[in-house]
């Protein structure tokens, strides 16, 4: 369960995804990127978009990107997360990929007014226990 | 290769009253079926007992229990297509017309129902998979851990870019709405016949901004049915036959999970409907453009995926979609009149149903609002989920 957002469940890995959420849980981002044809994707799956090839590999990945789109979810659906107040569900599309990367995630340590899309945002790590953690962001501090 | 144009038939539709969330569980699913599907019958001219097929979309009453509970002779046809909600309503009725036109089976019903037990809401559909668990597996561990637990929060996150791309308000939104109202003021069986202004909708609570209460259809206890058949048994039904022109599902490249649980189809796609694809294939196989449309039914579960749909079926260039319908393009007297009985916004949310129940009243000539002379009626599934889809039917199959 997210520290930040309690009540929420955590994500269950498989297979497919445990070394995406161990990665997050030692505090670094990795994506999915094909081994023939280097080209990155993310959610993880089983075989290339591009090329067709089923061989992949986890790339460590700076973790720097911009926001995308965004929601402020006011009316939340768990109950936990009434006394929140707003939060936001936010799109990052990631800096240097092969091919378009975007992660749903969250940006902290931001004012709602301050949340706007093309806002350069850096990775860090809000943990789930387990060993695990979801990657979140927040505005970038070393500048674009 | 066959042409499947106007070789199958909408004959008959049935539905029972709309109700409120939650006013017909105890009826339960299956009962809401059976009314519809024996109206549905009535009205084609045949019994229950004729319906030789079934094809479905997102349903919880499964085709082989309500063969049994009719007492059919033979049952010779299932399908069912894939997609939440009513994204791949118009499948069904692909589905249904190639199963009619080859012979497959006689007739085929589609049908869609929903009530809600005491509680349940529609938009906790994802939250639920989430619920009193710790964890959560598949696509969705991508995005409920992180609180996008709904329909209205992921469509959201499209309507935001498409107010970034080209300037959309929320104003525009609320003129979605306005019509909607507007087209059921003097329909009876709609639930929503108030009229609203633009300060009425952005009084409404927010939800997920950008998007607040008026912007969502309302949820609706139901049960719709509709009998298709093939082109030459329809001439022998009681009521002139609303033709399937065309009916297909799709999505364009890399919109598989969109909005659900991935957001790397290309700019173009993700601020839009995800139509694109398949609105080219319902103009090519009717042979028709939207020019040849007097009336159009479009999915309105969320004003801004009807602003996104208008630009990807062509009503319009893409991004002036805002501008089109706080323009009055709608209305009755606009260039091509959208919803006039009101929509999943105004009328009833029924994922779809009520919206090819209008194209046959209008092909009939008997709808509240009637389109003088309706003749090609377009009608668009739900934004969003892959596959969306859409149709064309016609009163005139030459």
């Amino acid at each position: 369960m997210s520290e930040q957002m309690p009540g929420l469940p955590g994500p269950r890995p498989d297979p497919a995804t445990e070394g995406y959420w161990l990665a997050a849980g030692r505090g670094e981002l990795v994506i999915q990127r094909c081994t023939a044809c280097g080209v990155h994707r993310h959610p993880p799956t089983q075989v290339c978009y591009s090329c067709g090839a089923l061989d992949w590999e986890w790339a460590r990945h700076s973790g720097d990107g911009t926001v995308y789109s965004y929601t402020w979810v006011e009316r939340p659906i768990h109950p936990g997360l009434a006394a929140l107040g707003a939060y936001n569900t936010t799109v990052v599309e990631l800096d240097d990929t092969d091919g378009v990367v975007r992660i749903l995630a969250r940006v902290t340590d931001v004012a709602r007014a301050d949340l706007v899309i093309g806002l350069p945002v850096e990775v860090h790590f809000d943990p789930v226990g387990d060993g695990i953690a979801l990657p979140v962001f927040r505005p970038r501090r070393t500048g674009a | 290769m066959i042409d499947l144009r106007n070789q199958a038939a909408v004959v008959g539709f049935g539905y029972v009253p709309f109700g409120k969330r939650g006013q017909y569980a105890e009826k339960g699913h299956l009962r809401l079926v059976v009314e519809a599907v024996a109206a549905a019958c009535a009205d084609a001219g045949i019994t229950p007992a004729d319906v030789d097929g079934y094809s479905s979309y997102y349903t919880p009453i499964d085709p082989p229990e309500l063969f049994e509970a009719f007492g059919a002779k033979q049952l010779r046809y299932t399908a069912q297509t894939w997609g939440g909600g009513g994204s791949s309503m118009c499948g069904a009725f692909q589905n249904a017309a190639m199963a009619v036109a080859t012979g497959a089976a006689d007739y085929v019903v589609v049908h869609k129902v929903m009530t809600m037990e005491a509680g349940a809401r529609y938009g906790q559909a994802f939250g639920q998979m989430g619920q009193g668990v710790p964890s959560i597996g598949g696509p969705f561990q991508y995005s409920v851990p992180y609180g996008l637990q709904a329909p209205g929060q992921m469509f959201a996150l499209a309507a935001r870019r498409h107010m970034h791309l080209y300037g959309t308000t929320t104003e525009q939104f609320a003129h979605v709405t306005m019509h909607a109202r507007a087209m059921a003021a003097n329909n009876p069986e709609a639930r929503f016949r108030t009229p609203i202004t633009v300060e009425d909708h952005h009084a409404s609570q927010m939800i997920a901004d950008p998007l607040r209460l008026f912007d969502f259809c309302m949820e609706t206890d139901y049960g719709c049915a509709v009998v298709i058949t093939s082109a030459e048994r329809a001439r022998d039904c009681p009521h002139p036959p609303a033709y399937i022109a065309s009916a297909a599902v799709g999505a364009p490249f890399r919109y598989g999970n969109a909005l659900m649980s991935f957001y790397n189809q290309p700019d173009e796609d993700f601020a839009s409907s995800g139509q694109r694809a398949v609105a080219g294939e319902v103009y090519r196989m009717a042979r028709m453009g939207l020019a040849d449309m007097d009336v159009a039914m479009v999915y309105d579960h969320f004003t801004p995926m009807v602003i996104t749909s208008l630009e990807d079926f062509g009503f319009c260039a893409k991004g002036e979609g805002g501008p089109y319908v706080a323009d009055g393009n709608l209305g009755l007297d606009g260039p091509l009149p959208v919803n006039p009985h009101g929509g999943n916004l105004a009328e009833a949310y029924t994922h779809g149903m009520t919206h090819v129940n209008e194209a046959v009243r209008q092909i009939r000539g008997t709808a509240i609002n009637q389109v003088p002379g309706a003749t090609n009626v377009l009608v668009v599934g739900g934004a969003g989920p892959s596959p969306t889809s859409g149709m064309i039917l016609t009163g005139s199959p030459e």
